[in-house]
């Protein structure tokens, strides 16, 4: 599904990634995790396509070579990124922006009797007041609102890949749990693949199975199963080199 | 709501109006709690009297506004008027906007939005404030986005007594980078993107009866 072949990645002419290979498969979950400022966001951001990485290497997207595309070329082939900080857009209702979306995406124009209902349908499943269909994006809204109405737009837009970046972050705990639970039922619905970037273990632990990718120092320095992903989440990153192979794929 | 056709001088209260214009001039004499919406009308000046204990809320929106326009607020004792203005311009204008605070207890809000896409669009704002006058307020904010062309903005409080609480904001931009970026996030073309952002930030001082209009077509009366 996704494919990133030795990528060199820079910001400013500072190289932050080289030589990254990461391929996740349809219906795949992965886990980026790493410390602070290791530049986790920063590949979500070079998957969504911002102009403000300076891309080397190859990026594949169903086959197709994506690297050189634009974000809403790379959004219209189904990738999503929900980030820790969604944007507001003032003047800008959900409701408008979804109906575009929708329509640019299905081609033709949405029957709003039954856009109506499906977002309603969405907020009911997300705890979310429906009087935010109206309201501007994330205008005014909580920490836990904005990260439920981005949810909201993803259920709408069905994407097939999606990007979690530090979603959890600035949540409660029941918040983080709804969260969880939502994304979960999303991807047994829609089984897109989710690549996960997180310093928590609600979210990742809500799935079975996944892959964890441990970044430092501008590469994957180890990866594994569930497993090791815990076990960093208990000992810390400062240790991870001295990590035996057990949980490593 | 009622809807008017109206001509050079027009006495209103206590309801809401929508008036249809059919000269370049108007003079409103306002009396009790008024609300009124010009839509895409086209005039060159507007004279606002404002009988003491009135209330007005105006709308005046032109999605292309092609004409100079000078408007005149006189305000004496009790009343209040929240002044909404918003158009996109597509060649030079020129808006000026006199308050006049004559007396005591008055408040003056005044918004303005434009879009310059081409040419020069200059919003002069003068609130004035009488000397010995005693609890006014007069508040500006004026709001204006370059997108091919330029907004120039002069805010001016002119305050010739000392009670009164006086504020005004003034921003000129473009459109936001980032809220491009999250929109195009979300499969929006750069175009659709740069319009939503664009009405949303003139229909932002505008009420539902202005958006729910203006997306039909209609002119208002």
């Amino acid at each position: 599904m996704l494919e990133l072949t030795d990528v060199n990645l820079y910001i400013n002419d500072k190289v932050l990634f080289d030589n990254l290979s990461l391929k996740i498969n349809a219906g795949e979950i992965h886990v980026l995790m790493g410390k602070n400022g290791v530049g986790k966001s920063s590949i979500a951001k070079t998957i969504m396509g911002d102009d403000t990485y300076k891309v080397e290497g190859s990026i594949r997207y169903n086959g197709k070579d994506i690297t050189n595309l634009s974000i809403y070329e790379r959004a219209k082939l189904g990738i999503y990124l929900l980030n820790q900080t969604p944007t507001q857009i003032e003047g800008v209702t959900n409701a408008e922006m979804l109906r575009i979306a929708l329509s640019e995406k299905n081609g033709k124009p949405v029957d709003i009797f039954a856009f109506n209902k499906e977002l309603e349908n969405a907020c009911e499943l997300l705890e979310l007041d429906k009087s935010f269909i109206h309201r501007e994006i994330n205008v005014g809204c909580s920490g836990g609102e904005r990260k439920k109405i981005e949810l909201l737009h993803m259920w709408i837009l069905k994407p097939s890949f999606i990007i979690l970046d530090e979603i959890d972050s600035g949540l409660d705990v029941d918040a983080i749990k709804l969260v969880a639970s939502r994304i979960k039922k999303y991807y047994e619905e829609y089984n897109p693949a989710i690549l996960i970037i997180t310093h928590s273990s609600t979210l990742i632990n809500t799935f079975d199975n996944f892959i964890v990718h441990i970044l430092d120092n501008g590469k994957i320095v180890k990866e594994g199963d569930k497993s090791l992903a815990n076990t960093v989440l208990e000992t810390g990153f400062k240790n991870i080199n001295a990590l035996n192979n057990e949980h490593l794929l | 709501m009622n809807k008017l056709l109206v001509s050079d001088i027009i006495d209103l209260e206590n309801g809401e109006y929508t008036l249809k214009v059919n000269s370049k001039d108007l003079v409103v004499n306002i009396k009790s709690n008024v609300t009124i919406y010009l839509i895409n009308e086209n005039l060159n000046k507007l004279d606002i009297i404002m009988q003491d204990n009135s209330n007005l809320k105006i709308y005046i929106f032109n999605k292309i506004w092609h004409n100079n326009l000078d408007v005149n607020i006189k305000q004496v004792n009790n009343s209040k008027i929240n002044f909404n203005m918003s158009y996109t311009n597509d060649s030079d204008s020129n808006i000026v906007i006199n308050n006049y605070l004559e007396g005591n207890n008055n408040e003056s809000i005044i918004n303005t939005r434009c879009v310059s896409n081409i040419g020069n669009s200059k919003i002069i704002i003068n609130v004035n404030v009488a000397k010995d006058t005693i609890n006014n307020i007069a508040v500006e904010d004026i709001k204006g986005i370059n997108n091919g062309g330029f907004v120039h903005i002069e805010p001016n409080i002119i305050v010739l007594s000392n009670e009164v609480e006086a504020n005004h904001l003034t921003t000129i931009g473009s459109l936001d980078r980032d809220a491009i970026n999250y929109l195009l996030s979300k499969g929006i073309s750069n175009k659709d993107a740069k319009d939503l952002l664009l009405n949303g930030f003139i229909y932002s001082n505008m009420d539902n009866y202005i958006k729910s209009l203006d997306e039909r077509g209609e002119k208002g009366a």
